[in-house]
């Protein structure tokens, strides 16, 4: 018998090579291991953050494993890319969980942490939290089962104006927003808080998903003359040429942003415009070493480099997680998800190692602490200029 | 009635026009002479983002320099995903060349986040930023200059087409292949002067969008909007391109700045239906136009 080596036959060698190298990669893996499933956006849209969420969370688990693991059960990670898609998301978590036992998921979006919330209650065994900081999802009683690490939109709002109206009581201001589900969160909500703190919201702009030219809209700011504008909905463009047309017209507002704008990589590339931009950050940045934080100086020991805050947010959800996984744990209980979430909630005063400032509760689904930063083009670099503001504390 | 403000809107909506046109030329050439509706346009204006922040920062040559060697490159590739990728696809139906920039698009994308990484970047400073104001009407700098360099490249399109042997060659390919060839026009050649033109003024475009809105992998999302502003205007007219990303600019600033921005795309999709309705083949457009 002859054997012709067909183009087909050569891609089904390929195609098999690739299942067999595929089972045999698998990381060594027990069936106690602590499963951490992630539908992580490597690629799309928003993989500038992803790459840092999923550095952050293979530094955290790495640490775990380290040390012993959780009650010398090994944490292990198990992500999948999903472009920021909702339905490639909604595929990796069913392939996920089908090959492992999960108990701990990340979410890459609003819009998958809500598809998949009603899943999540019938399976019953996952805790989850991720990207998103949708206002929505700070609902224990809808999200049973999900929280934010951090603050949520309104919470930032909150923050932010709060900072403001102690700066400049009855201050002028205005919001720019994305005309999209992200973008308008926060507005409506923010527009009530504002004024019970006695300020007045001059404007609200909202911009079109991908608009280059914002020439229209930075007219509409110079005509409501506010002393402050907050975007929200963005991560870079269009506020540098905002602030840039805005300072050439000779505006004094003063521009804010909220945490997917913040990161100090993404302000800095503002450019000398975005001297004094400020914004509400949950997280301390990478290089802050103003006060003592073990966990600061451990990733600065692991990565010399600068590292995002999104790595910080990815690290800090999976340091809750195994919180809550370990004080399930150590009270004798199953590790369902309603058994982990009771676990999470019973946080007080926990310290997170300095990656928030202050020791934080959790007591429902969201972190509401934050601190107002500022960019100091000159250092390159975001700086405090507020103490940590704790939502929570002040009764809001 | 605040007519300074109005005249600073519709200012900002002609400049922002201005780019509209400058990119719906790049479809409008492709598919004038070969028929293509190349879906990629916003991923090679990307590219164009990005080659020229790899020359002008990761190099940090000379601003003309970067500028002059964009070009090139764009026009390099054009040429060279003609020949490879388009060309062996002629007589195959209209559904699967255009299936297959957009596979050109997606890999473009790829392209991009491994070479220069996923995070939006701002483009250096190369465009002058002192306000200037016509009368008393501010107009920003970037897109004044924005708005020049499409006002000069889509005037001299439509001379070269009219008195440029390369450009009458083109515009009778357009008209009739066969005749075109039996008359001894080289028409491979003409398509591959398509892609590489095409692919320059998409360039072109992609570091003047990229110097007001920064560049990302996504920025392609550009090219998409301006598919309308060419529908509109008549897929296979470059006046058309021009007249429609004028008035789509104008339109826009005006619903943004009286509407409100979440209307915007409302006011460009009922103009796109309306027009579609009336006249299909666009205001400028050949009737027989084939619609996917």
């Amino acid at each position: 018998m002859t054997f012709k080596l067909s183009r087909r036959t050569v891609l089904a060698a390929l195609v098999a090579a690739g299942l067999a190298a595929g089972s045999l990669a698998p990381q060594a893996r027990a069936a106690d291991d602590i499963v951490l499933g992630g539908s992580i956006p490597l690629t799309g849209v928003f993989a500038f953050a992803g790459e840092g969420i999923h550095a952050g969370i293979q530094d955290w688990v790495k640490m775990v494993n380290e040390q012993g693991g959780i009650d010398g059960r090994m944490l292990r990670y198990v992500p999948e890319d999903t472009a920021y898609k909702v339905d490639a998301s909604v595929a990796a978590f069913n392939k996920i969980t089908g090959q492992n036992a999960v108990n701990l998921y990340y979410a890459d979006s609003t819009a998958f942490s809500k598809t998949i919330n009603p899943e999540l209650e019938r399976n019953g065994k996952i805790l989850m939290a991720g990207a998103s900081f949708a206002t929505e999802l700070n609902d224990p009683e809808k999200f049973p089962l999900q929280f934010i690490a951090g603050p949520d939109y309104t919470e930032m709002f909150g923050i932010l104006l709060e900072y403001v109206s102690k700066e400049k009581p009855g201050a002028k201001v205005a919001f720019v927003h994305s005309d999209t589900e992200f973008g308008r969160d926060p507005i409506a909500s923010s527009t009530e808080r504002a004024k019970t703190l006695g300020l007045e919201v001059v404007e609200t702009i909202v911009t079109p998903p991908g608009s280059v030219d914002v020439s229209t809209e930075v007219l509409k700011l110079r005509r409501a003359r506010p002393d402050y504008t907050i975007f929200h909905g963005y991560v870079l463009a269009p506020i540098p040429e905002f602030i840039n047309q805005a300072k050439q017209m000779g505006m004094e507002t003063k521009f804010m942003g909220t945490f997917w704008s913040m990161d100090n990589g993404i302000v800095m590339k503002m450019g000398e415009a975005a001297d004094g931009f400020m914004g509400v950050m949950p997280y301390r940045y990478y290089y802050d070493d103003s006060e003592k934080a073990p966990m600061l100086e451990k990733i600065r020991q692991m990565r010399p480099e600068y590292q995002s805050t999104a790595y910080l947010q990815g690290m800090l959800t999976a340091m809750l997680m195994t919180e809550a996984v370990k004080r399930t744990l150590a009270d004798g209980k199953e590790l369902t998800g309603p058994n982990l979430k009771a676990s999470l909630n019973s946080l007080k005063d926990f310290d997170t190692g300095g990656i928030i400032g202050v020791p934080v509760s959790i007591p429902g689904n969201s972190i509401p602490v934050g601190r107002i930063y500022q960019a100091d083009m000159k250092q390159q670099k975001m700086v405090p200029v507020s103490d940590w503001i704790r939502l929570d504390k002040a009764g809001g | 009635m605040d007519w300074l403000f109005l005249a600073e809107v519709s200012l900002a909506g002609i400049g922002a026009g201005g780019l509209y046109a400058l990119t719906g030329l790049a479809f409008v050439l492709i598919y004038k002479a070969t028929r293509v509706v190349n879906l990629a346009i916003g991923e090679i204006l990307m590219l164009g983002g990005y080659v020229f922040f790899g020359f002008a920062a990761g190099l940090a040559l000379p601003t003309w320099l970067a500028i002059l060697l964009t070009l090139a490159v764009a026009g390099l590739f054009g040429g060279v995903v003609e020949r490879l990728l388009i060309r062996p696809m002629l007589g195959e139906s209209p559904i699967s060349v255009f299936m297959l920039t957009i596979g050109l698009g997606s890999i473009l994308v790829g392209v991009v986040e491994l070479l220069w990484g996923a995070n939006p970047l701002q483009l250096p400073d190369y465009m002058p930023n002192t306000p200037l104001f016509i009368g008393e009407a501010y107009v920003s700098a970037k897109v004044a200059t924005a708005f020049a360099v499409a006002a000069v490249t889509v005037v001299a399109f439509l001379l070269l087409f009219r008195f440029w042997r390369g450009g009458v060659a083109l515009r009778a390919t357009a008209g009739d292949q066969a005749a075109a060839y039996s008359m001894g026009i080289d028409v491979p050649r003409v398509f591959s002067l398509a892609w590489v033109i095409a692919c320059i003024t998409a360039a072109a475009s992609g570091m003047l969008v990229g110097a007001i809105g920064g560049i990302s992998p996504t920025m392609g999302v550009f090219g998409l909007s301006v598919l309308v502003v060419v529908i509109v205007g008549g897929l296979d007219s470059v006046l058309g391109a021009m007249v429609a990303g004028l008035f789509i600019g104008l339109l826009e600033a005006l619903t943004g700045a009286f509407l409100g921005g979440e209307f915007k795309m409302l006011a460009t999709f009922t103009l796109l239906v309306a027009v579609l309705v009336v006249r299909p083949y666009g205001l400028f457009g050949t009737h027989e136009i084939e619609r996917l």
